[in-house]
């Protein structure tokens, strides 16, 4: 449970601030429109399903010491965390003045399909999820 | 069987690399501009009234997502409340950093400012901002946006074939990352003529501006 949360702030309130829904400077301000509303959504799916699938994960690498599913689970949060994060922000900035032409269609490519790399995230971390839980019911039966 | 936990550092090592190799150059460029002096000296040109007291200058990019979202949400009420009010200007500085048509999209500016719109054409790009370098803000599309405009179009194509516009955008940029150290953009600096400043950094909504405006006047 403690490893659900952890993951989920650490993933949830960085992305926030990337994506420019919470500022902390001058001072604590959150902000979200009805155009961002969706991507905010997106956010608090995505940290979510992340946290539970890695989390999950975690329980059945110490339960069975197998890791192959874990990192289906830290792809899925990757690519979920990329997109969006290079709109015009610092990260965008640093990477098209180290990139140049090839950092820009990077960074575009992210920003353009920002929801729909987003959806395929939540839909490989649900995939996991449903995995995981099916082999942890199967791992845990009790024989009678 | 591969091992996951050598798959796993060596993933941490690469992505560690990268995240210094980005930062360190950044910081190089930037450290490089500082170094580099304009030879140029053009005005900027402001929005509301020359009694103005304070001041807000805006660096953005006409391709940036985030700047269109201030522009629609965030600039209608501070002009309406203290632009239009005569207490406060806005200045717009041009960083375009996020493709090709930003830097033409900036110089078209500045060939509508030699006909006095400006301020015209800055509000038009907004409006038709679409993705970035998608064909939207190419030059035939700036074409057709100084034709909407009833601007001359031969003036409009004269200066945009020149390089006059061009220098004025770059001396922007360098301005914008030197005076006013901006690495992304929106980036706001509010100035008011005692010389106190605040920055703001993201496209902030309007209470932010509001609380800072109304203690800087």
């Amino acid at each position: 449970m403690l490893i659900t949360i952890g993951i989920f702030v650490l993933l949830f309130f960085p992305l926030i601030i990337i994506s420019e829904f919470l500022f902390f400077e001058p001072f604590l301000v959150f902000s979200i429109y009805p155009e961002t509303t969706l991507s905010f959504l997106l956010i608090i799916i995505l940290s979510f399903s992340s946290a539970l699938a890695v989390s999950m994960n975690i329980y059945r690498v110490k339960l069975i010491k197998e890791t192959r599913k874990i990192g289906s689970s830290i792809v899925g949060t990757m690519l979920g965390v990329s997109a969006g994060a290079c709109s015009c922000g610092p990260i965008a900035f640093s990477i098209i003045t180290t990139f140049g032409t090839a950092g820009s269609i990077a960074s575009s490519f992210l920003t353009i399909y920002e929801i729909p790399i987003r959806l395929t995230s939540i839909g490989i971390l649900c995939l996991v999820i449903f995995v995981t839980t099916k082999s942890l019911s199967r791992e845990c039966e009790i024989k009678s | 069987m591969v091992d996951t936990k050598k798959i796993a550092v060596g993933g941490a090592a690469v992505v560690l690399v990268l995240i210094v190799t980005i930062f360190a150059s950044s910081y190089m460029s930037d450290f490089d501009n500082v170094q580099t002096k304009s030879k140029n000296n053009f005005e900027v040109i402001a929005l509301g009234s020359e009694t103005a007291t304070v001041t807000i200058v805006e660096v953005g990019d006409y391709q940036c997502e985030m700047c269109k979202l201030w522009f629609e949400k965030t600039r209608p009420q501070i002009i309406e409340n203290y632009i239009d009010t005569g207490k406060v200007n806005l200045i717009f500085i041009d960083m375009p950093f996020l493709g090709n048509d930003s830097i033409h999209a900036a110089a078209a500016t500045y060939c509508a400012d030699d006909q006095d719109e400006y301020w015209d054409y800055h509000v038009k790009l907004y409006e038709l901002q679409q993705h970035v370098d998608d064909g939207w803000a190419n030059i035939d599309r700036l074409h057709a946006i100084a034709f909407s405009l009833d601007m001359n179009m031969a003036e409009f194509d004269k200066c945009m074939k020149s390089d006059e516009p061009y220098d004025r955008v770059d001396f922007h940029k360098q301005k914008a990352k030197t005076d006013f150290a901006a690495n992304s953009t929106p980036t706001f600096v509010i100035v008011n003529a005692s010389g106190d400043s605040q920055k703001i950094v993201g496209a902030h909504p309007y209470s932010t501006f509001e609380k800072i405006l109304n203690s800087m006047l």
